[in-house]
């Protein structure tokens, strides 16, 4: 039975490898060099990180969370996180589940240095310091020494540790993609196959998602007969048939993380070699989903269940089958089910000593095939009885076989010992696709008991095991799902699947095993590896009153950890149910969280694209210097040189002309026999009084009042207005009309110009001499009187439409034009100011101007909790109006003469003040009365002004200001100012004007 | 939370196309001789029925339009019918 050992020339595999078989996915003739723990270790294609290093000898991966126990290999899913490491840096990464690549650097965490030799392995034998719940409960009193054990506990618990330099996956290899199905199936295996098979029949769009790096599920490492041909090649043959279906798409390394509202399926594609991406988030909108997720083992709760080569049948299989590597030499086996006794003759058959196998199942409930081929390899099988314990301080050295019932013992040498309590569907996915899941006494496991429109489950989570009932279950899935997504009635096809899968073997009787025989305290009878939840942590929970999962849960931790509901649900929920004294089926389980598998945040982040836009002057301006940034969608020039302070910038718009590319003004046409009402509605003035080749300003404010947007109207003609809104409500206002207009089923057309419009302002004493070279019409201050607007001819014939403003306090025109003709308008505008030294200026430089001129701006110096007439411009409301039904003037009403209101004042700071900063307080002793919106120190004046929103008992004319700013804790600057009305510059606006 | 929505215009569409335009509460009240209780009772009171009820929602990420359909809060999908009832 033991194989030859000695190298039968190059054909012997590696050092710690088995023959590859059939089923290998390594491929040893592709070595990958990595780390682990700075020691060069080599690994082959096809490996995990984890496989690799178990083939190297590795047996301790981490150490467990609060006794910092050696832990091992487990799952080979990713189930706990016993083999959770850092990789090249990133921590919490699972080894088991990690593809390898050459040149990772792998290094276990929690522990100090190597994991065999933890220091605080010491704490283990403690553990009656760490109850249940001893967080919560313990350490806390004196109160004062808290923080102090906090952090002890802190600093000796917990996984990893972040790497704050590291790139954590911002590398720009993240993708999203969002897919439309008519069914998406869950599920690789034979089951799902036959889903995606059944339901492409009837040439809808599938989908397939699985977890894996290939299709198959457990068929894909069996290599048992099945009717004259092993298993394995029974999932290959379907995977093929899937593969060459067109309508078929299959999605592998990609694990489901939820199935949501009307079957929205979420997940992530973890790239290979050959993807652009690292990993790829994913939403597919589905009719119908096909849940053919499987099963893996039902951990066993025994005497130190958790050492180093105690691990899962799968786990010991699939290390043996896909990856051949040697999983132990002498193994014992106390499991529940056949599939696990079938891994025992497997096992045995690839040259592990197999030296004994409980079943908790009692004589006569195994496959009689299966006893009789481990009673040919002489390998003793104890029904009715399971392990009790396993030896070995750190690692299995020995285990402890006993029958259930009681009774004598039985030990055996051994370095691997399998262990499970059967199979338990991963129902995950059901979970938080709402499914209602109850306890079946007939498969001892969670079953669906009622279903959500369009989900249905299929293949070995049901309870199947014969794999023509599995396939045959898919089968009548994917006609199910396919009938209802295209919206036919059961056809033909599905009767005859139907009937075909009743005809076949139903579900497996399973195993109701709480724990191994003999549990005794259960100190170190681990029910959530994560946590470090015992057993006996379960007793006293239960004993506190903590006696349901979901209470003991959030009290003891369990299922908390990263392995959620897969290792521990069941367990605790059949062991709850126990010291209970209530029936097994009473038992549920806790809540299923999501995300079922973990993507990095990196890739729910997004791939970060920076998204903006680029106004069509953007060229023109980076030529000149400009330094954008963002506001809002677009990138915009905010300064034309390093001076943030912007001097010269200011000086040549206040003494000369300036040149400002302001076209992500909003821009709107609004038409039609009720335009006017509409902005009737939505505006606060009277907008009755708009008048040809004249700009009115308005607002809108909402329906608290709060000013929200601001602008000129233009009729142009007829029920035909023109509007500019400002740059940041653009995106928002058509929704915003019409919103407010909903119920009156008025006519009128509202058109966004916003991008069809470039926009320029000239301003400064010589705009009109640059504006007068570049057009024949009349712009004198006679013709063409501030607040004026009329199309223009500029150049060779371009018609502009140009609004004579005075944001900035200058002699100002705006011209908006095609943006085709943007660049065209700058070129000219530029060319004919150049012996007038016009240059371009920045929104910082706009900025300081209008704040210079008591303009203000949305955001700035308004806030949510202060209204137009808080702001001081009130006089635009028209309160005579209510027919209109104006947004904003029922509260504007109603807290016009409210006390203690926020208002903006303009204030001066006082000589020998120095410079405060925005947002510097406003105090009155030690009282916080308001703040300051913007202040800045204006060379025009001569003297710091600003804007400030105070409470308006401080807001009178002339009254004292008294600003603070804290520049360090408890180092506070302060700074006396002058209330002043907010017209600092020019307030009789004969600039403008001029 | 995910679900859909049907644009009279486009059809069923993720709700992450729409905007939310709170539940139909009726026109604006007339503002002649409005209080302002009765004003901002309209604007902010809420019933949360778990029940059925009429909603505005706008196709931000798509046609641009503002519909009323009626959807269960309790389900959080659209109820077959348009939802008067009395038809
Ligand atoms: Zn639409």
């Amino acid at each position: 039975m033991a194989m030859s050992e000695a190298p039968s020339a190059e054909r012997s595999p590696p050092p710690g490898r088995l023959p590859p078989g059939p089923t290998c996915r390594v491929d040893f003739s592709r070595p990958l060099d990595f780390t682990f723990l700075g020691r060069g270790v080599r690994g082959f294609a096809g490996d995990t990180v984890a496989s690799a290093l178990y083939a190297a000898g590795v047996r301790t991966f981490g150490r467990s969370l609060k006794y910092h126990r050696p832990r091992g290999l487990y799952s080979m899913e990713g189930e706990s996180s016993n083999t959770f490491m850092a990789i090249d840096g990133v921590p919490n990464e699972c080894a088991e589940t990690t593809r390898l690549r050459a040149g990772m650097s792998v290094r276990a965490q929690n522990v100090r240095g190597d994991p065999r030799t933890d220091f605080f392995g010491l704490i283990d034998p403690f553990d009656r310091l760490m109850p249940a719940g001893f967080y919560y409960r313990l350490f806390h009193r004196p109160y004062g020494l808290w923080p102090l054990f906090q952090n002890g506990l802190r600093r000796m618990a917990g996984t990893g540790v972040l790497d704050t330099q590291h790139d954590h996956g911002r590398d720009g290899l993240r993708a999203e993609r969002y897919m439309n199905a008519e069914v998406a199936i869950v599920g690789g295996g034979a089951a799902g196959m036959s889903a995606a098979l059944a339901a492409a029949e009837s040439g809808l769009r599938v989908c397939l998602f699985e977890r894996r790096p290939w299709l198959g599920g457990h068929l894909a490492w069996r290599v048992r007969d099945f009717e004259g041909e092993p298993l394995h090649a029974r999932a290959e043959a379907l995977a093929r048939r899937l593969r060459a279906a067109e309508n078929v798409k299959v999605f592998t390394n990609s694990p489901v993380t939820g199935v949501w509202g009307e079957n929205l399926v979420t997940g992530f594609t973890i790239g290979t070699e050959d993807d652009p991406f690292r990993e790829c988030h994913w939403e597919c909108r589905a009719a119908t989903v096909v849940v053919a997720a499987g099963c893996m083992d039902r951990p066993l709760v025994f005497n130190h269940n958790d050492r180093p080569g105690v691990m899962q049948a799968g786990a010991a299989w699939r290390l043996a089958r896909t990856c051949a590597v040697r999983p132990g030499w002498a193994a014992v086996f106390s499991v529940a089910d056949d599939q696990s006794l079938e891994a025992a003759v497997d096992l045995s058959d690839l040259g592990v000593e197999v030296r004994g196998v409980a079943d908790a199942r009692e004589a006569g409930r195994q496959d009689p095939e299966l006893v009789a081929a481990l009673e040919k390899r002489g390998i003793p099988l104890l029904p009715g009885w399971a392990v009790s314990r396993a030896m070995g301080r750190r690692r299995v050295r020995a285990c402890e076989l006993r029958p259930l019932d009681g009774g004598g013992s039985s030990h055996f040498q051994c370095d691997l010992l399998v262990a499970n309590g059967g199979m338990q569907p991963r129902i995950g996915v059901l979970a938080t696709a709402k499914a209602r899941l109850a306890y079946c006494t007939h498969t001892h496991t969670y079953q669906p008991a009622e279903l959500p429109p369009g989900v249905f489950a299929a293949g070995s989570m049901t309870g199947l095991r014969d794999p023509r009932s599995i396939e045959g279950s898919g089968r009548l899935a994917g006609c199910r799902a396919a009938d209802l997504a295209s919206g036919a009635a059961s056809d033909r096809r599905t009767d005859t699947a139907r009937r075909d899968a009743d005809a076949l073997p139903g579900p497996v009787a399973g195993c109701d095993i709480r724990h191994g025989s003999g549990i005794g305290r259960g100190a170190k009878a681990f029910v959530d590896l994560d946590e470090d939840g015992t057993y006996k942590n379960v007793k006293e929970s239960a004993a506190q009153g903590f006696d349901v999962p979901e209470l003991a849960k959030r009290f003891g931790g369990f299922g908390l950890g990263p392995g959620q509901y897969r290792v521990t649900g069941q367990n605790l929920a059949m062991i709850m149910a126990d010291l209970r004294g209530d029936p097994i089926e009473t038992a549920t389980p806790t809540t299923v969280r999501p995300p079922l598998a973990p993507p990095s945040l990196a890739t729910l982040a997004g791939p970060g694209h920076d998204v903006h836009k680029r106004t069509p002057l953007h060229a023109e301006q980076a030529a000149h210097g400009a330094v954008f940034r963002r506001a809002g969608p677009w990138q915009r020039a905010r300064y034309f040189s390093d001076d943030v302070t912007c001097r010269a910038e200011i000086r040549n718009v206040r003494n000369n002309v300036g040149i400002l590319d302001s076209s992500p003004l909003g821009k709107f046409r609004i038409f039609g026999p009720d335009a006017l009402n509409a902005l009737q509605r939505v505006y606060i003035s009277d907008m009755r009084k708009t008048r040809p080749g004249r700009c009115k300003y308005s607002a809108m404010c909402n329906d608290m009042g709060h000013l929200l947007d601001d602008g000129v109207i233009v009729e142009e003609g007829e029920d035909d207005y023109y509007f500019t809104t400002s740059s940041g409500r653009a995106g928002a206002t058509v929704e915003w009309f019409r919103f407010h207009t909903r119920h009156d089923g008025w006519d009128y057309n509202l058109v966004n110009l916003t991008d069809v419009l470039g926009s320029l302002n000239i301003a400064g004493p010589n705009a009109r001499k640059v504006l007068q070279r570049v057009t024949t019409d009349d712009v004198t201050n006679e013709a063409f009187p501030y607040m004026a607007c009329r199309p223009i001819t500029v150049g060779d014939g371009v018609r502009a439409r140009c609004l004579r403003l005075g944001f900035v306090g200058e002699l100002s025109y705006e011209l908006h034009v095609p943006s085709s003709y943007s660049r065209y308008l700058w070129d000219l505008l530029m060319e004919a100011g150049a012996d007038l030294g016009i240059r371009p200026f920045g929104l910082e430089a706009q900025y300081c101007l209008r704040a210079e001129k008591g303009h203000i701006i949305i955001g700035a110096e308004s806030e949510a909790r202060v209204t137009l007439t808080d702001i001081g411009m009130g006089w635009m409301w028209d309160r005579k109006d209510t027919a209109s039904k104006k947004v904003g003037a029922p509260a504007l009403r109603a807290c016009e003469k409210q006390p203690g209101r926020m208002k903006l004042v303009g204030f001066r700071v006082d000589e020998g003040q120095g410079s405060p900063r925005d947002g510097a307080l406003v105090v009155d002793g030690a009282e916080i009365v308001g703040y300051v919106c913007t202040t800045r120190r204006s060379e025009a004046l001569g003297w710091q002004y600003g804007m400030a929103l105070v409470c308006d008992g401080h807001a009178a004319k002339g009254a004292t200001l008294s600003l603070q700013e804290e520049h360090k804790p408890g180092k506070r600057a302060t700074f006396s100012a002058t209330a002043i009305p907010p017209h600092f510059y020019d307030p009789r606006g004969t600039r403008l004007r001029a | 939370m995910t679900f859909r929505l049907t644009c009279p215009v486009c059809g069923k569409r993720d709700v992450y196309e729409f905007t939310f335009g709170g539940q139909e509460r009726g026109p604006r009240p007339e503002q002649e001789e409005l209080s302002a209780e009765d004003h901002f009772r309209w604007m902010q009171f809420r019933m949360i029925p778990c029940e059925p009820q009429e909603e505005w929602w706008y196709h931000a990420q798509g046609c641009g339009v503002w519909f009323r359909t009626t959807r269960d809060p309790g389900t959080n999908l659209e109820v077959e019918g348009d939802g008067d009832g009395d038809e």
